[in-house]
């Protein structure tokens, strides 16, 4: 292991080498100027980031990217061999035959298209709520925020228990009061994702709403001031203050509830248990991994998640960002 | 009645506050304690059930009698909780949270504001690459299975025993996002504070130590705030890495790792179970409610341009 | 501004020098495992337990090896014990072990649970004792370990379960059970006549926990039923489903599990503690529910003439539910197991056995322990039912999959049709099956 890593590391640092490099001789082009003594202060000062981000955070991924193409089975962590794209093959046979994994790509989808526009939709709400300087939404604010702090177990229990199928469930005895019939919410496939998304956003949101607040919190008053004299009301306030203020908050926050949401595990592992109708792709990753220890084809998924989510992340970079 | 409800609200005439504005102030009120308890409603549970006995939780469980405490039986309220102190002595592991939260929260302002402040005024060879890299691996995420990770720290570096508090530290200590959110918000700081510094002689660390961090107090806060929250609520990494403290010997574990471990005690109670989850979030709560003014201004200044 | 840096230096510092003073004071300086302690000459033995070292169960195990250590003195043979507790989530005690495994530095012997045998030995994870444990003890034992026709693991402790009653329910509605003893257990029909009185007197008949369905719990409970009604899981190798897990005799089990939900006697929707206010009947659940029924529900449970236990219904044959952990050698690097055998039939002895069970309230593993368990008492109704019905869980290397597919069947029983529910699941198992070939 120590070998291999030394190898990883001596082929970093030729890459890196050679980026450099390339940036002192394009220097001139480019009309840059390096100095010797601020590069090396630079590198100096990079050094204990650089030294931890490549043993604790590009060491592992890369370890993670290599077992996708050899046969690691858990329990034989000694001997591990090479064979290709055995397990991309298999994933796909896996997709194509309808298996689990179809299941997990399909529910991962529906819960990433739910989620992302609700969980963004209830933390910019909330953030109008509280963006107001009396007292109390102080303490609102803090309020929203519970639920980003306590253990998912704990909140997961309880939505169980408000989902629960009995007549007596907090939500079917409370939509009993309405006349409709008790449903078991987390076993029927028609509203077992919805409540998982309904409850991951209303998880999530708290954070979500700091954000939206620190962005409004950039835009200037007197453009308020401005719409205000123009006679603008209250929703011609938001769409032409508010909303292209927020603009580049929202591309970070689309961009890193999406990523988020794509990776959702420990929700419909609490709430419904290995299930056709709620797994996703992560659960299935870790399912394959850790429960069948198949590390090396669950490492094969991961890989293929992480193209299709990077190349979905880049392109939404690319069409939401600011022209500047 | 709209008189009435002027006549509550505090100090209204003298603020000025006329009777229509509040009305809407105390329509605000009421529709922000219904959502605030849409959202507090685990913390109205965690806290009525530290109250009960097994026998009354099991009789509330799954109707509304969860939500209030067994006002009937208080004294089982200061049971639970004297248990939770006494004989699962969690104060112990609190103060190790506290110590790895403290030395990573240190580790980490340090390592990646440096990072940051480089990233943001310096120029040197190598930077695009840099720059590249963090996009990349914030942006993309990959799903790294957390055993080459374990590998890394057991076998490469060799942090067993004691020495494994390393291995909860270390990795704790490095973040690509917090480097992310450090350059942003340096390079929104105007260059002109630095280079009247400069004429004055100092050097490089000492304009980041002198003038750069002092001007990031809001910045600070927040990855302070969030360092803290990681590592309080952290259980699976530590109890994978830390050995288990033999008997008589302070223990390794932070709390939520030795918290997993008590719930799996045969014989402990669900009123225990969450009087100490009551007990190991004041904390975080407490940071949160004095922090959050900076975490707003914080990721403001930064602007999160992606 | 100058204090926030100092603050931060002085912190870093503290920390550090703080938690690498309490480090030391931790660290175990018990040597390398299975080698020799140069100081003291002894051949060091390691063991990994895993329960928490507080609990009574690990208070028992750290007796017994004290008294090994005392015994063994002489012998120059010294063990050396780690407690790992298994608790909720991923970072229990499997991924110690297996974590362990990873590095290398896996002890000398384990804990494991039975259910595990076929894959751990199958990967040579776990040596085989079949020559190093006398024939005479092997005989002694309820149940063994075994994979292929060789001998892996000796058990720590037996369970069983059974179907807990609310006897103040029963005798307030005239239901009689009393002949219904494990001698003499009762049958499906039976069952579900007592279960048909209890829903006629408006009281929730049974619960099957049938919604334990995210962990082992509904399979450890419920697989005895496929069983009693004459069904299979997997072949004898344990390398073919077809046929067995979707066979007409398995899908009349699940049947009789799906008509006592379609007759409303049980459902999805009883919370897992109805039971213990009073509210539902009868409770399916294994021996560590009678601690819990003796000390936690005063106020519905006052004494144990308040609630019984009764056997598992029979059907074409009796079956029930066992299984626990177990003591296994591993197969890690070092070649010489004597020292470890040693320890390994020091825990497995029927003076161990006995202490051990005595402390955790469990079946002890070995018959030669004395039981004084009154008659018709819950304790008796498990060890006799083990001993005349107990049927352990199929034996096969793909057993996380089996478990898997039985929940997602038990889970969808109530909606789906059981035929095409076990064709569905015969086939992603056996699909395992031949991944694991």
């Amino acid at each position: 292991m120590t070998v291999s890593a030394l190898i990883i590391a001596a082929v970093f640092v030729v890459v890196f080498a050679l980026f450099a490099f390339y940036d002192v001789v394009t220097s001139r082009r480019r009309k840059v100027k390096y100095r010797i003594w601020t590069a090396m202060t630079a590198y100096l000062m990079l050094l204990p980031a650089i030294v931890l981000a490549f043993l604790f955070v590009l060491l592992p991924i890369l370890y993670s990217l290599g077992y996708a193409f050899t046969d690691y089975y858990l329990l034989k962590p000694n001997n591990i061999s090479y064979i290709g794209f055995e397990n991309f093959k298999q994933v796909f046979q896996e997709i194509a035959g309808r298996g689990t994994l179809y299941h997990a790509l399909i529910n991962t989808t529906e819960f990433v298209v739910g989620v992302v526009p609700l969980q963004i939709g209830l933390a910019l709400a909330l953030a109008l709520f509280v963006n107001k300087t009396y007292k109390s939404a102080k303490v609102f604010k803090v309020c929203f925020f519970a639920p980003v702090v306590i253990s998912l177990s704990v909140t997961s229990f309880l939505w169980l228990q408000i989902l629960s199928p009995s007549e007596k469930g907090l939500l079917n005895s409370l939509l009993g009061v309405l006349g409709v019939k008790p449903r078991d919410w987390l076993r029927d496939p028609a509203t077992a994702m919805p409540c998982i998304i309904v409850l991951s956003a209303w998880q999530g949101c708290g954070y979500q709403m700091l954000i939206v607040l620190s962005g409004l919190s950039n835009i200037q008053q007197n453009l308020y001031e401005a719409a205000s004299l123009d006679g603008a009301g209250a929703w011609h306030k938001f769409t032409a203050v508010t909303w292209p203020g927020l603009r580049s908050t929202f591309v970070y926050i689309i961009i890193t509830v999406f990523i988020g949401a794509c990776r959702i595990l420990t929700q419909p592992m609490l709430m419904t248990g290995y299930q056709d109708h709620t797994v996703t792709l992560s659960y299935y990753m870790y399912q394959q991994g850790y429960t069948y220890r198949w590390v090396g084809y669950s490492s094969a998924v991961a890989l293929l998640m992480t193209i299709v989510i990077g190349t979905i992340t880049l392109i939404q970079r690319r069409v939401f960002r600011e022209k500047d | 009645m709209v008189n009435k409800l002027y006549e509550y609200l505090p100090n209204a005439e003298r603020k000025g506050i006329s009777p229509k504005k509040a009305i809407g102030r105390i329509v605000y009120i009421v529709i922000g304690v219904i959502l605030s308890l849409l959202f507090l409603f685990p913390i109205v549970y965690m806290l009525a059930t530290s109250t009960k006995s097994e026998s009354a939780y099991a009789a509330s469980a799954g109707s509304i009698a969860m939500f209030f405490p067994d006002f009937a039986d208080l004294g089982e309220a200061a049971k639970n909780y004297g248990n939770v102190f006494a004989n699962y002595g969690i104060w112990r592991y609190a103060i190790n949270s506290f110590l790895y939260a403290a030395a990573v929260i240190a580790s980490n302002i340090l390592v990646n504001g440096l990072a940051g402040y480089v990233m943001a005024k310096l120029n040197f060879p190598g930077k695009r690459f840099l720059s590249f890299m963090i996009i990349f691996l914030i942006v993309v995420p990959v799903e790294t299975s957390i055993i080459p990770l374990y590998s890394i720290v057991k076998i490469m570096l060799g942090l067993k025993n004691t020495a494994s508090v390393l291995g909860v530290i270390l990795p704790a200590t490095i973040s690509i996002f917090n480097i992310f959110l450090f350059t942003q918000f340096f390079e929104n700081i105007p260059q002109g504070y630095e280079e009247a510094a400069r004429i004055d002689g100092a050097n490089t660390l000492v304009v980041f130590f002198k003038i750069i961090l002092p001007l990031s107090k809001s910045i600070v806060a927040t990855v302070a705030v969030f360092c803290f929250i990681g590592v309080w609520n952290d259980y699976l990494w530590p109890s994978m890495i830390l050995p288990y403290a033999q008997e008589g010997q302070w223990p390794l574990y932070p709390i939520q790792s030795a918290l997993t471990t008590i719930q799996s005690i045969q014989g402990i109670t669900t009123g225990e179970i969450m009087a100490s989850l009551i007990v190991t979030s004041i904390p975080i709560f407490i940071i949160y409610v004095l922090a959050q003014k900076y975490i707003v201004q914080g990721f403001g200044t930064a602007g999160l341009k992606m | 501004m100058k204090k926030l840096v100092n603050f931060l230096l002085v912190l870093t510092l503290a920390c550090v020098t703080t938690l690498s003073v309490v480090a030391c004071g931790g660290s175990a300086t018990d040597g390398e495992s299975g080698e020799v302690d140069p100081a003291t000459g002894n051949t060091i033995v390691k063991i990994l337990f895993h329960v928490d070292e507080k609990s009574t169960e690990g208070q028992a195990y750290k007796k017994r090896i004290e008294a090994f250590n005392a015994a063994y003195k002489d012998k120059n043979i010294k063990a050396s014990a780690t407690y790992k507790a298994r608790s909720a989530g991923a970072a229990g005690y499997e991924t110690e072990l297996l974590n362990n495994q990873v590095s290398g530095t896996l002890a000398d012997i384990i804990t494991f649970d039975a259910p595990n045998t076929a894959s751990y030995a199958n990967s040579e994870l776990l040596y085989d004792i079949t020559s190093l444990v006398p024939k005479d003890v092997q005989d002694d034992f309820f149940s063994l370990n075994t994979y292929g026709g060789k001998l892996y693991g000796l058990p720590i402790q037996e369970s069983s379960a059974g179907f807990y009653y609310n006897k103040k329910i029963f005798r307030e509605h005239g239901i009689d059970v009393s002949s219904y003893t494990v001698e003499n257990p009762w049958t499906f029909a039976q069952f579900k006549d007592v279960c048909k009185q209890l829903k006629d007197s408006g009281v929730t008949a049974v619960d099957m926990r049938i919604d334990a369905t995210k962990d082992e719990t509904a399979t450890y409970l419920l697989y005895p039923f496929i069983y009693a009604a004459g069904g299979e899981f997997t072949s004898a190798d344990g390398y073919t489903a077809t046929g067995y897990f979707n066979s007409s005799k398995t899908a009349d089990g699940f049947n009789f599990i799906k008509s006592l939900i379609e007759e409303g006697y049980t459902s999805y929707a009883i919370g897992a503690t109805d039971f213990f206010d009073g509210s539902v009947g009868m409770y399916l659940s294994s021996g560590w529910t009678i601690p819990d029924l003796d000390h936690k529900y005063k106020a519905v449970f006052a004494s144990r003439d308040d609630w019984g236990l009764l056997p598992y219904p029979k059907s074409e044959v009796a079956a029930s539910a066992t299984g626990s952990w177990s003591f296994g050698i591993t197969n890690n690097h070092h070649t010489d197991k004597t020292a470890a055998k040693e320890l390994l039939l020091w825990l497995a002895s029927t003076e161990s056995s006995e202490a051990i069970t005595t402390a955790t309230g469990m079946i002890p593993a070995r018959k030669s322990v004395n039981t004084d368990y009154e008659q018709g008492s819950p304790e008796y109704t498990l060890l006799k039912q083990l001993e005349t019905s107990g049927r352990e869980r199929p034996v096969t290397v793909a057993y996380p999959t089996f478990s898997t597919c039985f929940n997602q069947v038990v889970s969808a029983l109530g909606s789906g049709d059981v035929t095409s529910l076990l064709n569905t699941q015969a086939n992603t198992l056996q699909n395992e099956m031949n991944r694991l070939k």
